[in-house]
């Protein structure tokens, strides 16, 4: 990609705090307009990276660019961006419409104009007029968080920061949230950028994502290439429960030490693959009748089964480990707990992973 | 696991036996007050308020009074500077040596008043100063100073920082993000830590003993009739301390719930 | 380019962090001193050190001097320390720590029950009661000392005047001029400087951990002993400390309600100040009492987690 069309560039961009880097040396390029997420464990540096980013922590080393122009010592008040904080932080001894109007008050624009803007706001986030005189502490958890929204938004930033705002609602609301924060990022058509610890959260609003551990981005991809094509282990297991099988080369085929057999490969290959593991999507298994075909069959012991509303969870004892297996419910297996079952997968839908 | 009935009717009237236990006295000077004899006995039944009418008009009660007010106002006014900024660096900021600043920033207050009224006295003349009411006020703040910074850091440790990040991200500056966020929302501690100031000062008797010198304060006015002759003039300034304290008290307390219902967290 | 993920050739390593230098000495003294907490922390700590520190030190400096020296120098001399324990003085010291021990133990009992209220049970009412504690503290303590004064005088006093009403009872004695009216005017005194660490203490105990001791068996008493009073010892602490080092310093008290029955140490340290005009002799009481103080505050401080107590999360 040429130096001109990066958006948001980060070069080498480096945290320290005494001894301890949360932040090493990361590399980025984020396009105008994309939805980018960070998916990370905690203290995976990924809300130092963002801070960085907002302007709100000073980096040790490294640098950001914005359409080539160097940001990096810019103070946060003068960045064309703005940030949704985790806790909201919205200013709770004023009203909704104060809050709101905020950065436009910071530029001195008129009392009259900062009221157009704001309701123009409360129109877009689907708040009802009357909020604008209410107090914010009034207000219900989702009211909340677009009156954050509309807040963010007030001065027509360029960029968009979010840490994590979803993480401390229950479950019902964030679906909700989700995918209105995902249409608003398409209304605005502005560059959107998010962290999370939920991959399914980042799955749903992303154009792409960035997984991040220990201070560095170890894959960026669209949800479907980390979904289909994890790098490492690290990376499958943040779906949720996969099927790992540690897996030696062995010609075109694979050995899996602890089965005592031999699995079909994938053609894709790491290169200069010798060992590490075979990652199979629980719902890429299918249980196989008698006469069943799969290129890889294991032989097991059907140990409990879970509801998920329209799915069916299964867990197989195989020898030592454990597989999940996942169908849709007109799938479901049609036997009972306890018997002994042939699960298997067709090569193609497993991935290999070096480490 | 809840606890029995009886048990909160024990523990409610054992409270309210403790709260009255401490008005007794404040009753009782009250009282003394109005009584027309010049030697107090008890019960009464000659009323008369002659006394509060020779309180107002003595001057040197005035010159007392004037003492106490103003020491009461300055070290209000330091109180509540020093206070903040040490309550900032008492909550805040996570900085090297903190723990230690955290530990000893509270000794004045775990130490003998008159001890240390004594050994200001002692600096101040070592050093050349004569006792008056900035030296007063000095040893107030010694004092004072620590529990206002406490007062205001139990009001700033529930104080959401991401607040003034958020105002600063949207494009304040730095004295905009004091004036639009920290100062409204703490305004309500820091005034309260200012009344602590005031009230402390204006009821203290250790302190003001040995530092104030010439310009004695009303507590040390009636800390030497009572141990000399009684006459009701000295219940009769207690009433109107006790007064002067209900008013503050109550109008602070007053005003505190207002700002709060206001401000609703 | 970096649409399609990194090129599975590049394996997730970590590459050594650059290599930042550590500035100079100098410099990290002035970094130190440009953080936002040592900034503000500054105009307390001047305060701290010119009418805390500063008087303490003289003090100590003083005691060593002969008696009635005016001058701030002289022989340096452990005369002063030498009649301290040789004549009466030490008497006076049994008597302030002991009373103000007395004290604390009769307050820490009388209060736990009023702070458990406060801090568990009177939920809404809780405010109002802090406030109604909170209110006499404010007043003088020598206008409400005098109003006990007033009470408990023999024959004219109120309590007297009471029971002559009711029951016709002449002359009952009193409690004044006796050591016990002096401990009755320090429970007095310093009741809220008790009651209020212990309720803080208190409320740092969390409800379920109640329930769940209840749970598996404990008696109330067990609760009591093995749940309540450790979780709250930090503010039991406080209260006990702070109203100990405060009663030890007394000085009212014994005027107006004893009688001088008792000299207590601050009336030793007044009275050679004052009357006696020997400040070395004062200074060297002083410097005891401060010893004392600073170890019992040193000890009990350095266990505590004021974080906690003051509800930081």
């Amino acid at each position: 990609m040429a130096e001109a069309e990066a958006f948001l560039r980060l070069t080498k961009l480096t945290k320290q705090f005494g001894k301890f880097t949360a932040v090493n040396g990361v590399d980025l390029d984020i396009r105008e307009g994309e939805f980018f997420t960070i998916v990370g464990p905690s203290g995976s540096g990924k809300t130092t990276l963002l801070r960085m980013l907002a302007g709100l922590e000073r980096p040790s080393a490294g640098d950001v660019y914005l359409r080539g122009q160097r940001i990096t010592d810019v103070p946060a008040n003068r960045r064309p961006s703005c940030m949704v904080f985790q806790s909201l932080a919205l200013f709770h001894h004023r009203t909704v419409g104060q809050n709101i109007e905020f950065s436009l008050k910071m530029r001195g624009v008129s009392r009259s104009a900062r009221k157009e803007r704001a309701m123009e706001l409360l129109d877009m986030l689907q708040l009802p007029v009357e909020y604008y005189a209410k107090n914010v502490t009034k207000c219900s958890g989702g009211e909340r968080q677009r009156v954050a929204l509309a807040r963010a938004l007030a001065s027509d930033p360029e960029i968009l920061f979010f840490d994590e705002p979803l993480s401390a609602i229950d479950y019902r609301l964030r679906k909700l949230l989700e995918v209105e924060l995902k249409d608003l990022h398409r209304a605005t058509g502005k560059t959107f950028m998010y962290i999370t610890h939920s991959l399914e959260e980042a799955m749903v609003m992303s154009d792409r994502i960035g997984i991040m551990r220990e201070g560095q981005i170890i894959q960026i991809g669209t949800p479907n290439d980390i979904y289909t094509r994890p790098q490492s282990r690290f990376v499958s297991q943040f779906m949720g429960e996969v099927n790992v099988v540690a897996v030696t080369a062995s010609g075109d085929k694979l050995e899996a030490p602890e089965h005592g057999t031999s699995l079909a490969s994938p053609s894709e290959r790491p290169s200069g693959f010798e060992r590490g593991h075979l990652v199979i999507r629980p719902e890429s298994i299918r249980f196989l009748r008698e006469a069943g075909e799969a290129e890889n069959r294991m032989m097991g012991v059907l140990y409990n089964e879970y509801a998920l509303g329209s799915r069916v969870q299964y867990h197989v004892r195989v020898g030592e480990e454990m597989f999940t297996v996942e169908k849709l419910r007109e799938q479901a297996y049609w036997g009972e707990l306890n018997d002994e079952v042939t699960i298997g997968w067709d090569a193609k839908d497993s991935v290999l992973v070096a480490d | 696991m809840k606890t029995p009935c009886w048990m909160k009717w024990l523990v409610g009237s054992w409270t309210a036996f403790l709260v009255l236990f401490l008005y007794v006295p404040i009753i009782c000077v009250i009282m003394a007050s109005f009584s027309k004899s010049r030697f107090f006995k008890f019960p009464y039944s000659d009323f008369t308020t002659k006394w509060y009418d020779k309180t107002f008009a003595s001057p040197a009660v005035e010159g007392f009074l004037s003492n106490s007010l103003q020491i009461g106002g300055v070290v209000a006014g330091f109180a509540i500077v020093l206070g903040f900024l040490g309550a900032l660096a008492f909550v805040r900021y996570d900085w090297k040596g903190q723990k230690i600043y955290q530990k000893m920033i509270l000794l004045p207050i775990f130490f003998p008043q008159a001890v240390l009224g004594l050994a200001l006295l002692l600096w101040f003349t070592y050093v050349g100063i004569i006792p008056n009411w900035w030296t007063a006020v000095l040893a107030h703040l010694v004092w004072i100073v620590p529990i206002v910074i406490l007062v205001i850091s139990i009001q700033m440790y529930g104080f959401d920082a991401s607040m003034e990040e958020a105002a600063y991200d949207l494009g304040a500056k730095r004295w905009q993000v004091y004036w639009e966020v920290t100062l409204p929302v703490l305004a309500p501690g820091v005034i309260s830590g200012g009344l602590w100031g005031f009230l402390l000062s204006w009821g203290n008797f250790p302190l003001s003993a040995f530092t104030t010198g010439a310009d004695s304060t009303l507590p040390e006015w009636i800390f030497g009739k009572m141990v000399g002759s009684y006459t009701p003039m000295i219940p009769a300034i207690g009433s109107l301390i006790i007064a002067a304290v209900a008013v503050l008290t109550f109008g602070g307390f007053f005003a505190l719930i207002l700002m709060r219902r206001r401000h609703a967290r | 380019m970096s649409d399609a993920s990194h090129s599975l050739d590049e394996r997730p390593t970590r590459p050594p962090p650059p290599v930042i230098a550590p500035p100079g000495l100098v410099r990290r003294v002035a970094q130190w001193f440009r953080q936002p907490g040592v900034l503000n922390a500054l105009p307390v700590l001047v305060l701290f050190v010119t009418g805390f520190g500063a008087p303490l030190i003289i003090v100590m400096e003083f005691s060593f001097l002969p008696s009635r020296t005016f001058g701030y120098h002289g022989t340096w001399t452990l005369e002063n320390f030498e009649r301290i324990f040789s004549e009466t003085f030490y008497i006076s010291y049994l008597w302030s720590f002991g009373m103000a021990a007395l004290t604390v133990a009769i307050l820490l009992v009388v209060c736990y029950p009023a702070a458990y209220g406060m801090a568990k049970l009177f939920g809404k009412w809780s405010i109002i009661v802090t406030f109604l504690f909170l209110m006499p503290m404010f007043v003088s303590e020598n206008v409400r000392l005098f109003g006990w004064f007033l009470f408990h005088l023999p024959r004219s006093g109120v309590l007297a005047g009471i029971i002559r009403e009711v029951f016709g009872a002449e002359d009952i004695g009193t409690l004044l001029y006796t050591p016990t009216s002096i401990i009755f005017g320090l429970v007095y005194v310093y009741l809220p400087f008790v009651l209020f660490p212990m309720t803080l203490g208190i409320a740092m105990i969390p409800k379920d951990l109640v329930e769940s001791a209840r749970d598996l068996g404990a008696s109330r008493f067990q609760i009591f002993r093995e749940i309540e009073i450790p979780i709250a010892m930090p503010g039991i602490l406080v209260g006990g400390l702070l109203s100990f080092v405060l009663a030890v310093g007394a000085i009212s008290e014994s005027k107006v309600l004893g009688g001088m029955s008792v000299i207590t140490i601050a009336n030793e340290i007044q009275h050679e100040f004052t009357y006696a005009q020997n400040w070395p002799m004062g200074s060297a009481l002083a410097t005891i009492m401060i010893g004392v103080v600073a170890v019992i505050v040193t000890f009990v401080m350095g266990r505590l987690d004021l974080d906690a107590l003051l509800g930081r999360k």
